[in-house]
């Protein structure tokens, strides 16, 4: 029985046999034709999945034959695996579809026909094995289409519908005759014949009949710049229709192009550049798009070219056996994601982008929305990611790396088009969100983001990558994001605690530095991540993402591969990016911010991809054995650290994102979070120093880091908004931990991580202590606040050693790494740096005192006089920093030893260390005596000063230092120019413009639009048969 | 030297090609450029006749006229025919699509001119 069933022929029964009964049934009761039609469109569904189910059960393809005679005299039908499988998926979706549809279809028994009819001719281009049929299938499935859009009544969709036509037929034309053509040249329509006999497809018949049809196909996946039809019917058709036509009709097209692939083996170069073409330009005009169904037809358009090219590709290296992993995951992808893009975009029914604010608040929409967008822009953990991993390092291996660049610079445009509709969601209040989705629309997306997760989880066990701790991280925060009801403080002791088992649990077996990063960045984490226990409020959707940052982070750090690095890596910036775009005022910033992270991620995905391409193998431990031909590898991978730790000139994401974030995440980000970058950079210079090269890198990456501190130090002087003058302290801060990498040796490693430690402990101290006076002052702006010392003793004590820990006063740990710092430059002879070091330094004191000044010190403001100190949640891990503080700085050996340790090993062989061993220093100094007899002398002064203050002149106006400030700030501001500011606005503005202009060609005109398919025909025809 | 009727009919069939392809993208007029594509569908056909058709062939049916032995040689090839009936089947429909989409158009904007029909653009 089950067998007599699961023939694929049944398929078409059900397609065929449904249309034929639902007029008939009509006629007799109204409700029968929908009933049949749920019948047909399932047994479609469950027949090929029982194909699928069997075929990877070990059962042989299956083959059908019709008529009573095999091939070439009748069509035959096979369903192998890959038939299978794209059937099975294209069906899957045709049911949510068919969800989505429901209430229209439902109405009007036609429309369920077509509908039918559509899927079975979908179903009929992926099995079928002769040419003619082939394109008997097309016209049904083209036919079908055309009714659907005439379905939609308005005269925009009509017009749109009848552009559609005036192009497709034209292709299917050629079709046609090209199909003619090859069987008067080969004697035979069986596909697999034809393929057979492919060397007697030559001379000028044979190469136009195969150039024909080959532009026909491409045609019909709607290529760059022939593709004006297509756009019209994403934008006016009803967003079910507009899903069909995006993801299964072009499904059916690009099974057909991938069935003829052996064909056109001459010609895989051209449909290569066609692809990478549409999908870089595609995406380029979808830059300039507000109206979302036309933005998502862009989006379509252009992943139709990235499949096409990474088909291309794929066939020209030979690399069949990735076959399922890049062109298929890359296909699931863009069919689950864009189809349930498309669907939401019909629930929610918001035309335009801005209208997209009245989603703000839901945190239904917002998860489906954010997981199908993440998902279409080629991000983890969805198999798009997987597949663009792939591809990019096979095209890596073949040393094509312009069709990386192609890659990696039109996955940018969708990002930002894509991220910038996010925003819109994330802008309005959220009391003010006004659509009102019935739940049961949302099934149709929300079963298109959980099929994607499930099929990341899927695409990454292809990949090999799939490894429980890798994947904890995600869960854990999917298990929070199911709790998500709980009040906000259970939800953060969970979080702590699921932070605390699983990330030791993820980092138990690192060693060496990434154990020393670990041990770190682990505990500081969870000092920081406590103080959220001081906000009551559920904050929807806050704690699942903290966990995924948290446990990304420690899963960063176990990662052995690139792949897991990188995957870990993109954990890290989606998470931050989604927490920041959660704060109110953030969303100007969210976005510069993952635009910015996700540049950084695709140098390091090309820094990665040359790196294997050199070392044959993705291990992060063959990066020591690189010969020096891996320099840009190097190169770009240093880039991508640089840009992620906020270096000048690409810091301008950094301000922002860190002041408008939650205050408590702001330190979380300042503290830890930046730290990742650091590691990203030690590891890579790291391996770069143990094979030898980069070597000439360093002092540019030297002067890279000073140049950083100083900007960042007078740019924070310039600050009236304290979070803000953090902010660019941080940057600054970074900037000599990278100084202290570049400086390559023993010493200056030591000092970074450090430095990395101090910066750790002195910016979660930081932005706790403002996250507590900004809860109790409300106002971040320095100017505003001011004598505070006395209400929040405990906050200002924890400042004070911050400040002076940062700045590097004796006695504390700060002290101890500006000398190591110091001490190591001029060991290596860069006394132009270490001049600069000494400058920064100085605008570092000026912003800090100020800081302290404007805040605590100063007049205190009438209405401030009834405050509080800041509550326990943030004075506690306020002080447990402080307390590491005063340990790495009364007993440095405790931290140096591990440091040195961990380095030792690997710099002992291969790096030469002629000058003094770490001991020696150490034994010049002994930080204990003078460091205590410091502290006595800076505890008498500070009484000294703490009395005269409030003794002497609590009553005067102590306007000297703010005169002080006034009169330095505006000469300083001739200094600094916002010149990175207004390039990158520049970048922006250009590429905006450049899709604005390319946009252009689409005029509107359904004859302009057949004009350019007929060029592109012949285009192919030309270029096809002179390279030949 | 007489000219073969299958060159004639090539030469025909993309003449008419031609010609569809001109309407389709010189006139203004929906209708006609609906005709156009009918001209376009014939010609492809009659191309395809043409390519199966074999000098002084005869018709592809076995019996005592034709013996199976030399059918292929001396038969005119029956499936481009065949592939024909279907295309006919299938132009025909796509132009009572067509047809149905010029008339809806027409009731919505009272007019013909394919230039008046462009809403969607960019």
């Amino acid at each position: 029985m089950v067998e007599v069933l699961l023939q694929p022929l049944n398929i078409f029964l059900f397609g065929l046999g449904g249309s034929f009964l639902i007029p008939l049934l009509y006629r007799i009761a109204k409700p029968l034709p929908l009933v049949v039609f749920v019948l047909a469109l399932a047994g479609i569904a469950v027949i090929s999945a029982g194909l699928l189910l069997a075929l990877h059960q070990g059962e042989p393809a299956f083959e059908s034959l019709t008529a009573g005679s095999g091939p070439p005299y009748s069509i035959n039908l096979r369903v192998g695996r890959f038939e299978a499988a794209c059937a099975f998926s294209v069906n899957v979706v045709a049911l949510l579809a068919a969800t989505h549809l429901w209430e229209r279809l439902r109405q009007n028994y036609a429309a369920l026909l077509l509908f039918l009819l559509l899927i079975m001719g979908v179903n009929g281009m992926v099995m079928t094995r002769d040419l003619f049929n082939l394109f008997v299938f097309l016209e049904i499935v083209s036919i079908a289409t055309y009714g659907l859009f005439g379905f939609d009544g308005t005269p925009q969709a009509l017009t749109a519908g009848f552009k559609y036509i005036l192009a497709t037929v034209l292709a299917s034309a050629f079709f046609l005759l090209g199909t003619a053509l090859l069987y008067h040249v080969t004697g035979t329509l069986n596909i697999d014949a034809m393929i057979a006999q492919r060397a007697q497809i030559a001379g000028p018949i044979g190469t136009t009949a195969l150039l024909l049809v080959l532009s026909c196909l491409i045609i019909e996946l709607k290529p760059f710049p022939a593709n004006g039809w297509g756009l019209d019917v994403y934008t006016s058709a009803s967003s079910g229709i507009a899903a069909l036509v995006s993801c299964v009709v072009s499904a059916g097209v690009f099974f057909a192009l991938f069935k003829l692939l052996a064909l056109f083996e001459d010609n895989l170069t051209l449909i290569a550049i066609s692809g990478g073409a549409t999908f870089l330009f595609s995406n380029l005009a979808g830059l300039r798009q507000t109206n979302v169904q036309r933005m998502l037809g862009y989006s379509s358009i252009a992943q139709m070219g990235l499949l096409t090219l990474a088909l291309a590709l794929m066939r020209q290296f030979g690399a069949d056996a990735a076959m399922p992993l890049v062109v298929g995951g890359l296909f699931v992808n863009h069919l689950l994601a864009k189809a349930g893009l498309f669907f939401l975009a019909g629930a929610v029914n918001r035309r335009h982008v801005d209208g997209w604010s009245a989603i703000a608040g839901r945190p239904l929409i917002l998860l489906i929305f954010a997981i199908l967008l993440v998902a279409i822009a080629g991000l983890p953990p969805f198999p798009g990611f997987w597949s663009k991993w792939e591809l990019v390092m096979r095209v890596a291996t073949a040393g094509q790396y312009a069709w990386i660049a192609v890659i990696l610079v039109g996955s940018l445009f969708e990002v930002a088009y894509m991220f910038r509709w996010f925003k819109q969601a994330t802008r309005a209040a959220p009391e003010k969100a006004s659509v009102d989705v019935p739940p049961g629309r949302l099934i149709p997306a929300g079963l298109c983001a959980l099929l994607l997760c499930v099929c990341g989880y899927g695409a990454a066990t292809l990949s090999g990558a799939a490894s429980l701790w890798l994947f904890a991280p995600l869960g854990a925060g999917a298990f929070l994001c199911l709790l998500d009801w709980l009040p906000g403080r259970l939800k953060s002791s969970l979080m702590l605690i699921l932070v605390v088992l699983l990330g030791v649990w993820i980092v138990s077996p690192v060693e060496g530095i990434s154990r020393l990063f670990a041990v770190l960045l682990l505990s500081g984490a969870l000092v920081v991540a406590s103080a959220s226990l001081y906000r009551a409020d559920r904050r929807p959707g806050y704690y699942p993402l903290m966990t995924l940052l948290l446990l990304s982070i420690a899963a960063l750090l176990r990662t052995r591969t690139s792949l897991e690095f990188f995957f870990s890596w993109e954990m890290i910036t989606l998470s931050s990016y989604f927490l920041i775009a959660q704060a109110r005022n953030a969303h100007p910033y969210a976005l510069p911010f993952l635009l910015f992270s996700i540049a950084s991620a695709f140098c390091l995905l090309f820094g990665f991809a040359m790196a294997a391409a050199a070392n044959g193998t993705i291990d992060l431990a063959a990066f020591g054995a690189a010969g020096t031909d891996a320099w840009p590898a190097f190169l770009m991978l240093a880039a991508g650290f640089l840009i992620k730790a906020g270096a000048v000139g690409v810091h301008i994401w950094l301000p922002g994102a860190y002041s408008e974030a939650d205050d408590d995440l702001s330190a979380m980000l300042s503290a830890v979070v930046s730290k990742v970058a650091i590691f990203g950079l030690f590891s890579v210079t790291y391996l770069a120093i143990r094979s030898e090269i980069g070597l000439d890198m360093a002092h540019v990456m030297g002067w890279i880091g000073l140049l950083t501190t100083f900007f960042g130090a007078a740019m924070a002087l310039q600050q009236a908004d304290m979070k803000r003058m953090l902010a660019y302290s941080s940057m600054s801060q970074l900037g000599y931990i990278v100084t202290a990498i570049a400086l390559m040796s023993h010493l200056g490693w030591v000092t970074a991580l450090y430095l990395v430690a101090n910066h750790l402990m002195v910016k979660g101290i930081l932005f706790l202590a403002a996250a507590g006076v900004i809860l109790r002052t409300g106002t971040r702006l320095l100017d505003e606040n001011g004598g505070l010392v006395r209400n929040m003793p405990f906050t200002f004590a924890a400042v004070a050693t911050a400040l002076i820990s940062m700045s590097g006063l004796p006695p504390l740990a700060g002290f101890g790494g500006k000398w190591l710092l110091l001490s190591a430059m001029v060991e290596k002879g860069w006394y132009w740096l270490a001049a600069v070091a000494v400058l920064a330094t100085f605008a570092g004191f000026l912003y800090m005192f100020r800081l302290a000044y404007a805040v605590f010190l100063g007049e205190r403001k009438a209405a401030f006089s009834a405050i509080r100190e800041a509550p326990v949640a943030l004075i506690v891990p306020q002080y447990l920093l402080v307390i590491a503080i005063l340990a790495l700085s009364f007993f440095p050996k405790l931290f140096m030893e591990p440091v040195s340790a961990a380095i030792d090993p690997a710099f002992a062989s291969t790096l030469v260390w002629d000058g003094m061993s770490l001991e020696t220093i150490y034994g010049y100094w002994n930080p204990i005596p003078v460091m205590a007899i410091t502290v006595v002398i800076a505890a008498l002064l500070f009484f000294v000063v703490w009395l005269r203050y409030i003794y002497g002149y609590r009553r005067t106006p102590t306007t000297g230092v703010a005169v002080f400030y006034a009169f330095y700030q505006p000469r300083l501001s001739h200094l600094l120019r916002p010149v990175a500011t207004a390039f990158w606005r520049g970048v922006s503005d250009l590429t905006l413009s450049a899709g604005g202009s390319i946009q252009k060609i689409y005029t509107g005109n359904g004859q302009t639009d057949s004009l350019y398919v007929l060029w592109y025909v012949i285009a192919i025809w030309a270029i096809g048969t002179l390279s030949r | 030297m007489e000219l073969p009727v299958s060159q004639i009919l090539l030469v025909t069939g993309f003449f008419l090609i031609l010609i569809g392809i001109w309407g389709v993208l010189a006139h203004r007029n929906i209708l006609r450029i609906i005709i156009g594509f009918s001209l376009l569908d014939t010609g492809i056909h009659i191309v395809m006749v043409a390519t199966g058709y074999v000098t002084g062939g005869t018709a592809p049916i076995i019996d005592a006229a034709l013996e199976k032995a030399n059918a292929a040689a001396s038969a005119v090839d029956p499936i481009p025919s065949a592939l024909v009936v279907t295309a006919i089947v299938i132009g025909f429909s796509v132009t009572a699509i067509m047809l149905a989409f010029a008339r809806r158009l027409y009731d919505a904007k009272k007019t013909l001119d394919i230039g008046a029909f462009t809403e969607e653009k960019w």
